[in-house]
C-alpha cells in the first residue's frame, strides 16, 4: 500500500489532526487555559499581587483583558483599552517591555482606573506577547508583594512567560489553520489528479472524519515529538489545579527545561511501548 | 518509552536577537583592550551643552510644557496613516502616554542646550505601525536632525529591508540613530543594524555611567532601572531599555556638539572609548578612569 495516495493522505491527515485535537483540547472548555496558567505562574514566581494578559482583538481594534491571576487582578477581565492608550497600550504598540512605579499624575486617572478595575496598583510591569510575526498582546504584572519596585530580573522573568504564552497561542492558532489547510490541499490534489487518484470530495470527507474518529484517543497519548506539546500537555494537566499551586509551576518549568534540552534537535519515539 | 537521539535539525541562523541587561557579574564579560587607550571625557564632550544640535524623539509625543523639557521642544509632528500612505502633520505638543516625555526629559537633562523635536508615532490612530515608524525616520533625516532617539522597534520581518535601507540612509546623511534594544527574544528593527547605536539597561543610578559591549548587537548599556523620569502630567519611576537609550542619545548629542561634522561611526567610537570600565560599581562615579 506504500504507493496508495489515499493511505498516504490518511496518514498525513491523522498526523495533522492529532495536533489539531491537542490544540483544541487546550482551548476547551474555557478557551483560555494556557493563558491562565501563564498568568498564575507569573504572579507566583514574580511574587506579585496580580497578573493579567490582554490580547489584541482585530475586530474590535482593541486590547481586551482575557485572563487574570490574584484576587486583586480579577476586576480587569473583559476590560479593553486602545492599542495606544496607557502603559499597556504603549507596550503593545512599541514592543518595548517596561516597568513603572507610582506615578504622580492627575488623580483623575487613578480614580478612573479604580472605578474600572477595583484595584489601583502602586507599580506595574508590562511585556509584549511578541514573535517574528508580530505582537499579539501584553502580559501585565501588578505590585510586588514585598512592596519593592520591579527590577530587571522581574522584567526578564515576565518576558519568558510572555514568550511561552505567545508560542502556545501561535501553536493553537496555527494547528487549527493547518487542519483547514490540509483539507484544502487534499481537495486541490484530488482536482489536479483528475480520475487518477480516485479521491472524490466524499473520499476526502471520509478521510478527514475517519481520522477525526481516532483523534481523541490518539491525542491523549503522549506524543512528545516536539517540545511545545510537552509544555502544552503540562499546562493542560494543570488546568484543574488551584491557581497558585506550586505543582503547576514545577510542571511548567519541567516541561520548559526539557524543551530547552531538546531544542537543537528532536527526539522521536521508536516504538509504541 | 524508547527514545533515541536523532540528527539535529539544521540550526536556525544565529539571530543576534536580544541582549541581557548590563547587570552585576554580566559586566565582567565586557572587558577588552581599548584600541584608543584612555580617551578623556572632557576632550570628548566637555564644555558643551548640546547647543546647535537637534534631537528628534520618535515616540508617544512630548508634553511641551513639562518642566523637564525646559522649553526646548521646538516642534511637534505626528504621523497620520491613510491606508499605505503616511503623512506628517503638525501636532499639538502633547503626549498620549508619558513615554516620549520621559525620553525627551532624559535627553534634555544631559544636553540642555539641544533643541527637541517630537515625532509621534504611537496613539489610538496608528498603533505604532512599522510604516508610521519608517515615515517618522524618513522625515527626521530630511529635517537634518543630529540625533534620533528611538525607544521603540518593529519585529516585522516584512519591513526588514525597508528599515535596513532607512538606517543606512540615516548613516550616510550623518544622522545618528540611537535605538533601545528589545529584550524580548527575536529580531527587532532597526536596533540590530550596525548603522544604529543600540542600547540596553544597567542598574547603576547615574545618567553618566555607560558601558560598551564588545560583543554586539547591543553595544551600549546605560542607566535604565528605576529611573526617575518626567511623565505625562508629572513624574514617575520606570525601568526598561527604552529609558537607557535616551541617556546615550544625550551624550552622543554632546559629542556631536563638541565636534561639529563628526560622523555616526566616529561618534560611536568616542562613546565606546569614553565608556566606563566594567568594574565601576559606585553610583555617582561619573568618571571612567
Amino acid at each position: 500500500m506504500s504507493g496508495d495516495p489515499a493511505a498516504a493522505a490518511l496518514a498525513a491527515v491523522r498526523a495533522v489532526a492529532i495536533r489539531a485535537a491537542v490544540a483544541e483540547r487546550l482551548e476547551s472548555p474555557s478557551g483560555e487555559a494556557i493563558l491562565r496558567s501563564v498568568v498564575d505562574a507569573a504572579a507566583v514566581l514574580i511574587r506579585a499581587e496580580a497578573a493579567s494578559i490582554a490580547l489584541f482583538d482585530p475586530q474590535a481594534g482593541k486590547l481586551v483583558f482575557r485572563v487574570a491571576a490574584g484576587e486583586h487582578g480579577q476586576g480587569v477581565i473583559g476590560l479593553s483599552v486602545e492599542p495606544g492608550e496607557g502603559v499597556v497600550g504603549y507596550v503593545y504598540s512599541s514592543g518595548q517591555p517596561l516597568a513603572i512605579g507610582e506615578t504622580t499624575v492627575d488623580p483623575r486617572f487613578r480614580r478612573d482606573a479604580a472605578e474600572r478595575t477595583g484595584y489601583v496598583p502602586r507599580s506595574l510591569l508590562a511585556v509584549p506577547l511578541a514573535d517574528e510575526a508580530g505582537t499579539i498582546g501584553v502580559l501585565e504584572v501588578l505590585d510586588r508583594r514585598d512592596g519593592a519596585p520591579f527590577d530587571l530580573g522581574d522584567l526578564e522573568a515576565a518576558a519568558v512567560f510572555a514568550r511561552q504564552a505567545t508560542v502556545a497561542l501561535r501553536a493553537t492558532r496555527l494547528e487549527r489553520d493547518t487542519a483547514g489547510l490540509l483539507r484544502s490541499a487534499l481537495t486541490i490534489v484530488a482536482g489536479a489528479d483528475g480520475a487518477g487518484s480516485g479521491l472524490t470530495d466524499d473520499d476526502i470527507d471520509t478521510l478527514v472524519s475517519a481520522a477525526s474518529a481516532e483523534l481523541h484517543d490518539a491525542s491523549h497519548e503522549a506524543s512528545p515529538d516536539v517540545g511545545i506539546w510537552m509544555l502544552a500537555d503540562a499546562i493542560a494537566r494543570a488546568r484543574a489545579a488551584a491557581p497558585e499551586q506550586l505543582g503547576l509551576v514545577s510542571d511548567i518549568l519541567e516541561a520548559l527545561a526539557r524543551r530547552a534540552e531538546t531544542r537543537p534537535g528532536r527526539y522521536r519515539r521508536t516504538g509504541r511501548q | 518509552m524508547n527514545v533515541e537521539r536523532v540528527e539535529p535539525a539544521p540550526a536556525p541562523p544565529m539571530l543576534p536577537a536580544w541582549s541581557d541587561a548590563f547587570t552585576g557579574d554580566r559586566r565582567g564579560r565586557l572587558n577588552r583592550v581599548r584600541p584608543f587607550g584612555h580617551l578623556d571625557r572632557g576632550a570628548a564632550f566637555g564644555g558643551v551643552d548640546g547647543s546647535g544640535m537637534t534631537v528628534a524623539v520618535i515616540d508617544s509625543g512630548v508634553e511641551r510644557d513639562h518642566p523637564a523639557i525646559g522649553r526646548r521642544l521646538v516642534r511637534s509632528v505626528r504621523v497620520e496613516l491613510t491606508g499605505e500612505e503616511a503623512d506628517i502633520v503638525e501636532d499639538d505638543g502633547t503626549d498620549v502616554v508619558g513615554h516620549g516625555t520621559a525620553a525627551a526629559g532624559i535627553v534634555h537633562g544631559i544636553a540642555p542646550g539641544a533643541d527637541l523635536v517630537s515625532i509621534r508615532v504611537l496613539g489610538p490612530d496608528n498603533r505604532g505601525k512599522g510604516l508610521a515608524f519608517l515615515a517618522a525616520l524618513d522625515w527626521a533625516i530630511d529635517e537634518g536632525v543630529s540625533v534620533v532617539n528611538l525607544s521603540l522597534s518593529s519585529k516585522s520581518e516584512a519591513l526588514f529591508a525597508d528599515f535596513h535601507a532607512m538606517a543606512d540612509r540615516a548613516y550616510f546623511a550623518n544622522v545618528l540613530l540611537v535605538s533601545a534594544a528589545n529584550n524580548v527574544p527575536g529580531p527587532s528593527y532597526p536596533s540590530l543594524f550596525a548603522a544604529v547605536v543600540s542600547v540596553a539597561a544597567h542598574d547603576i543610578s547615574d545618567p553618566l555611567v555607560w558601558f560598551y559591549n564588545p560583543a554586539p548587537p547591543v553595544e551600549f548599556g546605560a542607566y535604565g532601572v528605576n529611573v526617575d523620569v518626567a511623565w505625562r502630567g508629572g513624574r514617575t519611576t520606570v525601568t526598561g531599555n527604552s529609558f537607557a537609550a535616551p541617556h546615550i542619545a544625550g551624550v552622543a548629542t554632546l559629542i556631536r556638539a563638541r565636534h561639529p561634522g563628526i560622523s555616526p561611526f566616529e561618534t560611536k567610537a568616542i562613546l565606546a572609548a569614553t565608556a566606563n570600565e566594567s568594574d565601576v560599581a559606585q553610583p555617582g562615579n561619573a568618571g571612567n578612569r
